[in-house]
């Protein structure tokens, strides 16, 4: 049959964000693909250098939308490394909850995105259904569904009350539940495992060589997670697994990150239940003393990095950004060769495109 | 003469296939928001919907074929209109042949000629990949279902729907004797209808819209229309050839018990689009050939042996 | 010693005498241990530390130019296994070239492109450089290279 280019994107029902994929097809089965990004580069990175610490706890805030909370965390630890700040014990846990949040979140929001793409759409309203119930603790924590401005250089900028607790685990218990339901379909509906299994099956050896990262890389056996390997406050005292698959399929990308939703609810009620009391704020001056910093973090996609370097002065001399779906692009041209058109969605989708991260 | 027009604007005949398709329409819709957790849409969305295409600009690329375009969608309209005037409603038809099942499902079956070659003249890539599956999908699903359909025939000795529905008053519906030969069927009518799990000539998420892609305006509500007018064509049949009551049970109870199968079935088509993922065309031409036709061959064998 | 999870003796015993000791640095990037290296030993480095210390992640590939060193471009290399690792390298501004590194580890092929678009630096060794983030048709000078004043 005759080859056939078709492009996909940058605008197209499959696709959440822009980005370019044009893919070379001989009837029903894929060639191969060639990747294109940066529609939605805002040259964050250069932003920074004009704007001020606090006016980049704003910027690195709007980087991504699905995982906002996880950049301003960083780069406000980042500053607050550079400024030597110690944190009161309060601050860490209410960023990690939020943390937590976001990735219970993220990847509700996600499995809805896979189902609705393979047809499945009853998951996809059943998934957002339930991610609402988090998106309103959010809101009653923060303020804001999405965008949260939990953070400040030296703290954070809300306090629970006491009614916030109780509130948080009865969402807990409640989504724990439902995420039973789920884990059922997901484990047991035939169709589902028809289109999910044995798509796309990348060893850890490949996982290895693109240097992937979060439950991409987890899914292939890769057993990396900043949480445990690099953890921030209050991580070493919390209990958690890391949740890995032999398999690399999209079928088990689906089934680590639906654990690590359970994983996630678990940690949720374990920093609810022993947060201490305190103040939530240290205060920070605005010009930080020269130096530079490293700062990883588990982002819902995987290892979030920062470098920033401080020349002294109230503007960074340089903020470097890596989020987690990069490295995972690299690998999708490689996924992308001898599969049907119909695996597409789910390949695309098994690897949970950030574009807005991607880009920055 | 007035009788014939009657017979062909008003009932069977335009009108009432029109209202039945819009009723079809809002139900399914209804129906899959309700398993979504959804409100849905109140009852006359179909016909707002209608109206709303009206009103819209009908472009094409360059390059479409213009006179196609605006005739693929007439003929099926003509085609699935004029199969519903065949097909007998709570035991009425105002016309009937020996023969006509044969070609009530011929002409079932042009749209899905009619949308594969929409897809080919749209010019568009996504058009075209969305026509070359709906053609494919034919192929998987087409047998068996003619396979499942000629069993009823073989049971009741004739090739008229009209006879075959009303000698059920004697036999019994046919569905307690060919269970397997009615879930082939609804089987079949999902791959006909292009519905989910076997939508997949209209993959949103592969192939944007199918052969439909580069449709709009007064030429996709016509298209619309055709989808709906298919799926109360083929459900009608179906119920006439499986479980028609109308000799069995009291005149007055016949009509209500028609349209109260006839939405059983809606419901059935609606569940099935809820519960399953897409299947792949691979998938589905597996299913197809190593499945649903030695099932339905297997059926036929039955019936013939039971009328031995 | 051991500085997280990396041994800076065996890791300096290994590079043999290619790097000096003093090359290789704890504190001027917090929770980094800093390896400087000319930009000619860049291969070889890092072969050793994939080969010999498992040291395959590379995060990400940083360049930057420093208001302290004018004429010179810093590009930094951020591995990481259990702790971070950093190869930091000056190429001058004039004529920045590296040698790819996507021979042997295939994931640093974006990283390169980036800092390729961004910086322009040239990398060696590899097909070609297109662009990532910026458009085709960019003719401008390389956008981080370009001084903005802040607001």
């Amino acid at each position: 049959m005759d080859k056939m280019n078709i492009p996909i994107g940058p605008q197209h029902p499959l696709l959440k964000e822009p980005l370019r994929l044009n893919i070379e097809i001989s009837g029903e089965r894929v060639l191969g693909g060639i990747l294109r990004l940066g529609y939605v580069h805002r040259g964050i990175e250069k932003l920074a250098q004009t704007r001020n610490y606090n006016q980049n706890v704003s910027l690195t805030e709007r980087v991504c939308g699905i995982c906002s909370h996880v950049h301003t965390t960083t780069f406000c630890r980042a500053v607050e490394a550079l400024l030597g700040l110690e944190l009161p014990e309060r601050v860490h846990y209410i960023r990690a909850l939020m943390c937590e949040m976001e990735r219970i979140h993220s990847h509700l929001l996600w499995l809805g995105i896979l189902a609705k793409h393979i047809g499945l759409e009853m998951v996809f309203m059943h998934t957002w259904h339930d991610r609402e119930s988090i998106l309103d603790v959010m809101e009653e924590l923060s303020g804001g569904r999405v965008a949260h401005a939990v953070n400040q250089i030296g703290g954070v900028r809300f306090d629970l009350d006491e009614d916030h607790g109780p509130m948080v685990d009865s969402t807990v218990k409640k989504l724990k539940v439902d995420y039973e339901e789920l884990l059922d379909v997901i484990e047991h509906d035939t169709t589902l495992k028809a289109r999910t299994q044995g798509i796309a099956p990348l060893s850890a050896e490949d996982m290895k060589k693109y240097c992937v990262v979060g439950p991409v890389a987890r899914a292939s056996g890769v057993d990396v997670d900043m949480r445990r390997d690099d953890p921030m406050p209050p991580y070493d005292k919390l209990d958690f697994q890391v949740i890995t698959h032999p398999d690399g399929d999209a079928w088990s990308r689906t089934y680590v990150r639906l654990q690590e939703i359970r994983q996630s609810l678990h940690l949720c009620k374990q920093i609810i239940d022993d947060i201490p009391e305190g103040p939530i704020s240290v205060r920070a001056p605005r010009k930080v003393p020269a130096g530079e910093v490293v700062m990883r973090s588990e982002a819902p996609r995987g290892e979030l990095f920062y470098y920033l370097r401080s020349d002294g002065s109230e503007y960074p001399a340089r903020l470097k950004i890596r989020t987690p779906t990069l490295p995972a692009l690299g690998i999708l041209p490689e996924q992308l060769s001898e599969i049907h058109i119909a695996d597409i969605p789910v390949v695309l989708a098994g690897i949970d495109l950030c574009i807005a991260c991607a880009d920055r | 003469m007035a009788e014939s027009l009657f017979y062909l604007l008003i009932f069977p005949g335009i009108s009432f296939q029109l209202v039945c398709g819009w009723f079809f329409e809002w139900f399914d819709r209804k129906l899959q928001a309700r398993f979504q957790r959804r409100v849905g849409p109140r009852w006359f969305q179909p016909l707002a919907d209608l109206l709303k295409l009206f009103s819209k600009e009908d472009l094409l690329p360059s390059g479409a074929n213009e006179f196609a375009a605006a005739a693929l969608p007439l003929v099926s309209l003509g085609a699935v209109l004029t199969a519903g005037v065949y097909v007998p409603i709570a035991g009425f038809s105002p016309a009937s042949f020996e023969g006509d099942l044969i070609v009530i499902v011929f002409l079932l079956s042009v749209p899905t000629l009619a949308y594969y070659l929409a897809g080919i003249i749209s010019a568009g890539i996504y058009s075209v990949l969305g026509g070359g599956r709906s053609l494919l999908q034919f192929f998987s699903y087409e047998v068996p279902l003619l396979v499942a359909l000629s069993g009823p025939a073989v049971m009741a000795g004739s090739w008229s729907i009209r006879e075959i529905s009303s000698i059920q008053a004697e036999m019994g519906p046919f569905i307690l004797f060919q269970p397997i030969g009615f879930i082939l069927a609804v089987v079949g009518l999902i791959g006909k209808l292009k519905r989910s799990p076997l939508d997949i000539p209209k993959a949103k998420s592969e192939v944007v819209a199918g052969s439909l892609t580069e449709f709009g305006g007064v030429k996709l509500a016509i298209w619309n229309t055709v989808m709906n007018i298919q799926a109360v064509v083929g459900i009608f049949l179906l119920v006439n050839l499986y479980s028609s009551w109308s000799g069995i049970v009291a005149p007055v109870l016949a009509v209500p018990v028609f349209f109260l199968e006839s939405v059983l079935m809606i419901f059935v088509l609606s569940a099935a689009s809820a519960v399953f993922a897409r299947l792949r065309i691979d998938q589905l031409a597996g299913l197809g050939w190593k499945v649903l036709v030695p099932l339905a061959l297997l059926q036929l064998l039955v019936v013939i042996l039971m009328g031995v | 010693m051991v500085v997280n999870t990396i041994d800076i003796d065996a890791l300096f015993n290994a590079l043999g005498g290619e790097i000096d000791r003093d090359c290789i640095q704890q504190d001027s990037i917090q929770n980094e241990v800093v390896i400087e290296i000319p930009a000619e030993k860049l291969l070889e480095v890092s072969s050793v530390l994939l080969d010999q210390f498992d040291l395959y992640h590379l995060s990400t590939i940083t360049a930057e130019e420093r208001a302290g060193d004018p004429d010179y471009l810093a590009v930094q290399y951020n591995f990481w296994k259990g702790s971070g690792l950093t190869l930091l390298t000056r190429l001058e501004k004039d004529s920045p070239v590296l040698r790819s590194l996507t021979g042997m580890i295939p994931g640093a092929d974006f990283y390169e492109r980036e800092v390729a678009e961004m910086f322009g630096v040239q990398f060696t060794h590899r097909a070609e450089t297109p662009p990532l983030l910026l458009p085709d048709d960019w003719d401008g000078d390389p956008p981080m290279l370009q001084k903005e004043e802040p607001k």
